[in-house]
């Protein structure tokens, strides 16, 4: 036992390790200041991967990576969307895929992508309310009710399908919505579920479309998923009212003075933000964005804006025309 | 020289001799110009960095890029003027084209200009459309095709009187800025301009050969953004040298002019280190914002600061001829056609601060972007440079006036005209505002 731990900690060493050096090798190597955040973020998200592969290897109940992620998004915004997200990955990589190809990404229209956004807090508050709303029709039976004790604690979980995109899609489980190749268990996030919330035959093939769905869909729209899953819930939306506005702590802040408009920061977002392009300075209060950093990185006036945790800077535009400075 | 066989709308026939006789006088006065002019820089800045030596010969208008540009036309290379900065010069270079500026500076042509148009019209017009009467300026005879974006009301009609003799491709620029159909309606302009280039060269514009012209692009932003840097703290450099450099730009080769700039930015920094400042580090350091000074007539103002009594810097400027043409680099996010066109686009029409624009709150990036420049470069003052006849700029000026009052930096209104008459009327104003300033800072 205490050998497998030591084993443990010994295999998340390197990982980190590897997190690490990955992470200082993009600085040292990567000159290129217009992409050098990206590719910083290619190793986070490689690195969360791996861990949370690690993490599923245990039998840690899911419903704590949900709250951890949650009490994340309090003080980090969507934080996790941005740099930690296994399916984020999926579509990234897709994303590498098309520049490759030369093929431009297609816009959703502005209207419809933040009613997409709106959506996903009805989709999370539905989730939520489904016990409570068979409490209200069946007050009773609400400790005997079979299928209450499903929806809590049973095989359909109503908690997994937030927990869904953080399903890397390398397992260390196998079941019906896996598929084993050479001894890896390929997933996909959403998968288990939909196949099991099915009956399993029709299930297969629904996953097998959804799988087609999203990864055509994300290869043609830059993040997709990220638009409207209940996953990304932010607090961001919270600390809109008065007393909250202090709540984030990674935040983007924009210098309105420093900005000559010159739209690049809208047209780089992923997931087409027009708030740090509209909005007149300071606090960049939506929890459409992820904080992945893109528009900070392409901004080409110095300080105009900045990535924010508290107080202190963590990342500001800069002129990326400039080589860094090695020293 | 293909004479016009089409009836002539606006400009008047000319007996050959007059034209030949005229652009003579005009020729060697100018020839004349450019040489006092950099004779008297040499003199405000007796060990000039060496760099700037190439920047004087391209400064001569009649010379070595004259005849450059000749010998690549002898080659079957094609040359697209542009009036305006809207215009997207790495689509030119991508053609395998030239891009050259044809704004002109001459004095003495706006006399000439005043045949066609009134003299209330902005004497850049008028000097342009009599540069075109006595096929005077090189670069706009040299051009097949111009480029002319429909800015202010000058370059509209502008256009249209040059299409007397020249093919003219309009440009339409949105005049609100910050809506998603304007940027609709100027990627469309773009991507139709980019055809008309595609069909008039005969080179077709691929992914790879933008995607190079608009990486020249960024280095020239990135040594042009160097310089400019180097501004900002103690003088190591006359502003006139400087924007001497930055102008040049709109008519030299961009992978030579960004070699030779990056050789005067090294010199510069070296003077930095050794503290060798080229003035006094105490005197008032001006910006000039306003309407465009041409090379190499209308360059007294600049001369009149620097030579003034008490004597001022130049710093900064925020004028289209001079930082406004390489300060915003083409942010390309992927580098595929359809967005590097997006990126060309928006870099030229959202990034400008034209006062040819206005938006939801008026102008503002120009009155934000005037304050940044104002603290970053440390400016003790701003001359609102006004051509009248230049409507844009003079209107915006109240506006601009009240928000530089509230942060305290005088600014002085300085009409003036393509005329060299009034030389010492505003050496006199120029002498006071520089004046004022001084003791402003001994307060």
């Amino acid at each position: 036992m205490a050998g497998e731990i030591i084993g443990d900690i010994l295999r998340l060493t390197v990982l980190a390790g590897l997190g690490v050096a990955g992470i200082a090798a993009v600085l040292l190597w990567k000159k290129n200041l217009a992409t050098r955040v990206t590719f910083l973020r290619f190793v986070i998200q490689a690195v969360s991967f791996a861990a949370l592969f690690y993490v599923f290897s245990y039998t840690i109940p899911l419903l704590y990576v949900l709250i951890f992620v949650f009490v994340l998004s309090l003080f980090l915004g969507r934080f996790f969307c941005g740099w930690l997200c296994p399916f984020a990955l999926i579509m990234d990589l897709e994303s590498l895929l098309r520049r490759a190809l030369k093929i431009r990404y297609r816009l959703i229209p502005d209207r419809f992508n933040v009613a997409l956004h709106k959506s996903r807090y009805v989709i999370m508050l539905v989730f939520l309310l489904v016990p409570v709303a068979l409490f209200v029709f069946e007050p009773k039976e609400i400790m005997v009710s079979p299928m209450m004790a499903e929806l809590l604690a049973g095989h359909y979980r109503i908690y997994n399908v937030l927990i869904d995109p953080m399903i890397p899609f390398i397992v260390p489980w196998s079941n019906v919505a896996t598929v084993n190749l050479a001894g890896v268990n390929f997933a996909y996030p959403y998968g288990l579920d939909i196949v099991t919330f099915t009956n399993e035959q029709i299930g297969l093939y629904l996953m097998a479309a959804f799988v087609a769905v999203t990864l055509i869909g994300a290869f043609l729209i830059r993040r997709v998923w990220c638009r409207f899953c209940p996953t990304g819930v932010s607090l961001a939306a919270i600390n809109q009212f008065k007393g909250f506005k202090a709540l984030p702590l990674l935040y983007v802040e924009k210098d309105e003075k420093k900005c000559t408009k010159c739209g690049v920061c809208k047209r780089v977002c992923t997931v087409q933000v027009n708030e740090v392009y509209e909005q007149k300075g300071g606090k960049i209060g939506t929890s459409q964005c992820m904080l992945c950093s893109r528009c900070v990185e392409m901004c080409p006036y110095e300080d105009a804006l900045k990535l924010k945790l508290g107080n202190k800077t963590v990342f500001r535009s800069r002129n990326w025309l400039k080589q860094p400075n090695t020293d | 020289m293909k004479e016009t066989t089409v009836e002539r709308k606006y400009l008047p026939e000319m007996q050959q001799k007059e034209m030949d006789e005229l652009r003579n006088t005009v020729k060697v006065a100018s020839e004349k110009i450019i040489a006092d002019n950099i004779a008297r820089m040499k003199k405000a800045d007796p060990h000039r960095p060496d760099a700037m030596k190439y920047f004087d010969d391209i400064a001569n208008l009649f010379g070595k890029r004259q005849q450059e540009i000749e010998a690549e036309k002898a080659k079957g290379k094609k040359v697209i003027g542009y009036m305006c900065l809207f215009a997207p010069t790495e689509l030119i270079t991508a053609a395998d084209a030239i891009p050259v500026r044809v704004n002109s500076g001459w004095y003495d042509t706006s006399k000439l200009g005043d045949r066609v148009v009134p003299v209330e019209v902005c004497p850049v017009i008028r000097s342009t459309i009599g540069a075109k009467m006595i096929q005077l300026s090189p670069f706009l005879e040299q051009s097949d095709a111009l480029i002319s974006v429909l800015t202010c009301d000058g370059m509209t009609k502008l256009s249209e009187i040059l299409s007397d003799q020249k093919t003219i491709w309009g440009m339409n620029v949105p005049r609100v800025k910050d809506s998603t159909h304007s940027l609709r309606f100027w990627s469309d302009e773009i991507k139709q301009m980019k055809t008309q280039i595609e069909t008039f060269t005969g080179n077709k514009i691929d992914r790879k050969k933008l995607k190079e012209s608009i990486e020249v692009s960024h280095r020239a932003t990135k040594v042009f953004r160097r310089l400019q840097e180097l501004r900002k703290g103690n003088p190591v450099i006359m502003g006139r040298d400087a924007m001497l450099v930055n102008q040049a730009y709109s008519w030299d080769d961009k992978v030579r002019w960004t070699e030779n700039a990056e050789k005067l930015c090294n010199e510069l920094e070296a003077r930095a280190a050794k503290k060798d400042w080229v003035v006094s580090p105490d005197i008032p350091r001006v910006m000039v914002t306003g309407t465009p000074m041409f090379w190499p007539d209308n360059w007294k103002l600049p001369t009149l600061v620097e030579e003034g009594n008490p004597q001022g810097i130049i710093v900064a400027d925020e004028q289209c001829s001079g930082e406004r043409i390489l300060n915003d680099p083409i942010g390309v996010d992927e580098w595929s056609m359809d967005d590097m066109l997006n990126a060309i686009s928006e870099r030229y029409l959202m990034a400008s601060t034209c006062p040819c624009f206005t938006s939801k709150d008026g102008n503002e990036d120009r009155i934000n972007w005037l304050i940044t420049k104002i603290k970053d470069w440390n400016i003790q003052g701003v001359i609102y440079y006004v051509i009248r006849g230049c409507m844009l700029y003079a209107m915006e000026y109240s506006r601009v006036k009240k928000a530089l009052d509230k942060i305290n930096v005088p600014v002085y209104y300085l009409d003036t005209e393509y005329t060299r008459e009034d030389v010492g009327q505003m050496k006199t104003r120029v002498e006071a505002f520089l004046e004022m300033l001084n003791a402003r800072v001994d307060f």
